[in-house]
């Protein structure tokens, strides 16, 4: 009882960094790193260095807004640039994030339906889990899940540890940058950034750290959180890349989903390397499809200025439980219905998620630097000229990568 | 002096403003508001023309509606004007901040301000709250009603009085009514936590301004301890001594250990010497242990008192000790050897002595054991309250029902808003 005391204290204060950089490797992530591991080998590894620093730079000013000034980032937006930005935010944020549930609901699909259970009956089990589970259940017991379903992604770990992979090349490939004009290289290399940095999570990431009253004391203990959390995020795509780059790669085996993967792996890994990858794209994939939803709910509502909280009825949270409800049971049927358009629905998803980002990332540079609302913890003149190149550099890949889902063909280099 | 019925402020921003030749003095980009007579009332237009400000008095108005608003004088005669952080301006200030509203005892957030003429000022009647004041940000109130008529329903208009505001910010409590303050007082104080957990700290610690310490002392604990830490953590020393001194010793002592040992050290500090020892005494027990969750306030006498002696001592005792049903009988070394009840007590004749009417045969719990285990006692035997007693008989404190209950049951407002 002491210990377990003792490590859920621990895990009080490390929680949100962690959490959110963790959920961040949802089903479109999993995709992204198998996919990017299956063509070509280690030789995306390397993105994951630029893109962890990134996301640390990143996080870090979301986390310390959220510490300093008590409010998530919605509230900030709405309390700084008014409602009709505000407003067109949120509702970015809905149509991605309803396609990030879809998204995440196919990715259970699709794992459980190679685990040999149909759709049609898992997924009205998930939904309804997961919506019960949100609505009904104590938070001590939704947490505990939350935690324990974290700790499952150390199994793509131990895949990549079971692959055996030539250490020397692997690392090689992390830190030393292979620039190939090839139009798929660019593609994937830019997706890898495109599904670690997502609009939702800074949101997320700063409303967790505000609920939790991290105060200005603790705000170290928080960056490095954040910081852990991060790296987390990336070692597990670094494993799942190497899993899929020293067993996939050289038998040419191309796929186009984390659930080929799995089945992929089977023949030539065996049945366990088969079992971690399908089990563990399943619990990401509830995990995704648990917090997505959730998050957009109290974020719009927040900014609304809207009664929210899961313990609230329809009546007196309408627009919350609503909005909640219709996302989850939306994306089910949609995953559901056969022959729906869930590509082009996660494709939408990916271009209105790189058309918010931009956004997002400006405002919170603004608000970061707002000594209104900041005081003395504005960003330091030095960390402003990273943190500014940063965001364009990622701004200009968005771009990038938004032009070239939309217009394919002129995306050719 | 400008006559008019009412409006909205979101329906004449960026307005033009005329003077007297229909020239155009600039837009209106803000609202500068002060103190009024019974309610906050505008002293200023906001006036904006080529990116400077300049400010019209409301006095120089001659025309004021949502369709015309034009002045007395020419743009000669208009003074500059700068932002300043002390001026209260309502679209900077106001607009798309949240509020308490003290009626619903609920958070919201301000979408727009209804303004209306009451004698010769304008004065700040309501906030919109409502969907019909988003659209009508957005601009798409007429839409929003056509739609609503072609689903047969209607778009409500959810405003609320200026009366029943209380605003979070320092600035806005200037202006703010003192009914909203009295009403938040008589409110819950579960309530008053619950739109606690719902605000900033900053903001939240403004909210606490405004309390008598009575009720922010009830109110901070019905919050999670993470939240009443960083209150606390937040406020100045003696608000916070106050505060800490009207929680029962238990409840302080919990406060006390999740805050920083300098900030606990200062508070305790500034406590009268017999509350700080008791909540001293507390703090050295372990959190989930039953020491870690009694409280050290009870009502005990000894053995050698009558009925009538304690009946009169209890009327006294009983003002500032939180759970009276049990009368613990202590002898002369501060040991316990009986239990009567409150019910014993009025029931038995006066000339009775305490040790007549005393249960000799009765349930403790040493310092050290587990919560959980005061919790099943508890249960087991249908107690309001279980002494805690160590080894060698010395009573230490008691374990409540109610402290029992927020273990197995934690207070909505004492769980997490929003999953981690």
């Amino acid at each position: 009882m002491n210990l377990y005391r003792k490590i859920a204290l621990f895990l009080a204060v490390m929680g949100p960094g962690i959490i959110t950089a963790n959920i961040d490797n949802d089903a479109s992530g999993i995709t992204t790193y198998s996919v990017a591991g299956a063509r070509f080998g280690y030789g995306l590894l390397w993105t994951l260095v630029p893109t962890t620093i990134a996301l640390v730079v990143i996080q870090e000013m979301i986390a310390r807004m959220g510490v300093i000034t008590g409010k998530g980032l919605s509230d900030l937006i709405r309390e700084n640039y008014g409602i009709k930005a505000a407003f067109f935010m949120m509702l970015g944020l809905l149509i991605a994030n309803f396609g990030n549930t879809v998204a995440n609901l196919a990715g259970w699909a699709a794992s459980m339906e190679i685990l040999g259970l149909s759709k049609y009956i898992m997924i009205p089990v998930g939904a309804i889990s997961i919506w019960m589970l949100v609505t009904k259940g104590s938070y001590r017991f939704v947490e505990k899940i939350l935690l324990f379903a974290c700790l499952l992604y150390f199994g793509y770990v131990i895949s990549g540890l079971m692959a055996k992979p030539e250490w020397g090349p692997v690392l090689k490939s992390t830190f030393v940058p292979q620039l190939r004009w090839d139009s798929e290289y660019v593609m994937l290399s830019i997706a890898i950034i495109g599904t670690t940095i997502t609009p939702w999570m800074q949101f997320y990431l700063q409303s967790s750290i505000a609920e939790k009253g991290i105060t200005k004391e603790q705000y170290k203990a928080s960056r490095l959180d954040v910081i852990i959390g991060c790296s987390i995020t990336d070692i597990i795509s670094f494993f799942i890349i190497v899993t899929c780059g020293t067993l996939l790669f050289p038998h040419g085996i191309r796929i186009n989903e984390a659930s080929e993967a799995a089945l992929a792996l089977k023949p030539l890994a065996g049945d366990y390397a088969y079992l971690i990858f399908s089990l563990c794209l399943a619990n990401a994939s509830l995990l995704g499809a648990i917090i997505v939803p959730l998050a957009t709910a109290y974020y719009i509502c927040e900014a609304m200025g809207w009664e929210a909280g899961v313990n609230k009825t329809f009546k007196d949270a309408p627009q919350f439980m609503w909005i909640y409800t219709l996302t989850i049971a939306l994306a089910s049927i949609v995953v559901m219905i056969p022959g729906a358009p869930l590509v082009f629905l996660m494709v939408l998803s990916a271009v209105i998620n790189g058309l918010l980002l931009p956004f997002v990332l400006v405002y919170a540079l603004l608000l970061v630097n707002n000594k209104k609302l900041m005081g003395e913890y504005t960003n330091p003149k030095s960390y402003n000229y990273i943190s500014w190149s940063t965001i364009v550099v990622i701004i200009c890949l968005t771009v990038f990568f938004v032009v070239t889902i939309i217009m394919p063909e002129g995306g050719k280099i | 002096m400008p006559f008019f019925g009412e409006l909205f402020v979101s329906e004449i921003l960026k307005k033009p403003v005329l003077d007297p030749k229909g020239e155009e003095l600039g837009r209106v980009k803000d609202l500068l508001v002060v103190r009024g007579e019974a309610l906050p009332k505008i002293s200023s237009l906001i006036v904006e023309k080529k990116r400077k400000l300049f400010s019209l008095p409301w006095a120089d108005l001659n025309i004021f509606n949502k369709r015309i608003i034009s002045a007395n004088i020419y743009s000669e005669s208009l003074k500059s004007y700068e932002m300043s952080e002390e001026d209260l301006l309502l679209v900077r200030d106001i607009f798309d901040k949240q509020i308490v509203d003290a009626n619903g005892a609920k958070v919201v957030r301000v979408n727009d301000v209804k303004l209306e003429g009451f004698n010769t000022e304008a004065v700040l009647i309501a906030a919109d709250v409502g969907m019909r004041g988003i659209m009508r940000r957005l601009g798409v109130e007429r839409g929003g009603e056509d739609l609503m008529r072609v689903l047969r329903g209607n778009l409500p208009y959810n405003l609320i009085s200026w009366d029943y505001i209380q605003p979070l910010e320092p600035k806005l409590t200037a202006i703010s009514l003192t009914i909203p303050r009295q009403m938040m007082s008589e409110l819950h104080p579960a309530d008053l936590a619950a739109i606690i957990s719902q605000v900033s700290h900053k903001e939240g610690a403004t909210f606490i301004k405004d309390l008598d310490v009575e009720t922010a002392a009830e109110m901070l604990s019905e919050l999670e301890p993470d939240t009443q830490a960083a209150i606390i953590t937040g406020m100045d020393t003696e608000k916070a001594a106050d505060i800490i001194e009207e929680m029962p010793p238990d409840e302080a002592a919990d406060v006390l250990s999740d805050i920083p040992a300098e900030k606990a050290h200062e508070i305790l500090g500034n406590l009268e010497k017999e509350d700080a020892e008791d909540i001293q005494e507390l703090l050295g027990h372990e959190e989930d242990t039953a020491g870690g969750i009694m409280t050290n306030e009870y009502i005990a006498y000894s053995p050698e008192m009558t009925v009538k002696e304690a009946s009169d001592r209890f009327k006294v005792n009983a003002r500032d000790v939180e759970t009276v049903y049990y009368i613990y009988v202590l002898d002369k070394d501060e040991k316990l050897i009986g239990i009567t009840s409150l019910r014993e007590l009025l029931l038995a004749e006066p000339d009775c002595l305490i040790a007549d009417i005393m249960e000799t045969n009765f349930k403790t719990v040493s310092p050290g054991e587990d919560e959980m285990v005061a919790a099943g006692i508890i249960s087991k035997y249908n107690l309001l309250a279980l002494p805690v007693v160590d080894e060698n008989g010395y009573m230490h404190g008691i374990v409540t029902v109610d402290d029992i209950i927020d273990i197995l049951l934690p207070p909505s407002a004492k769980r997490k808003r929003r999953k981690v």
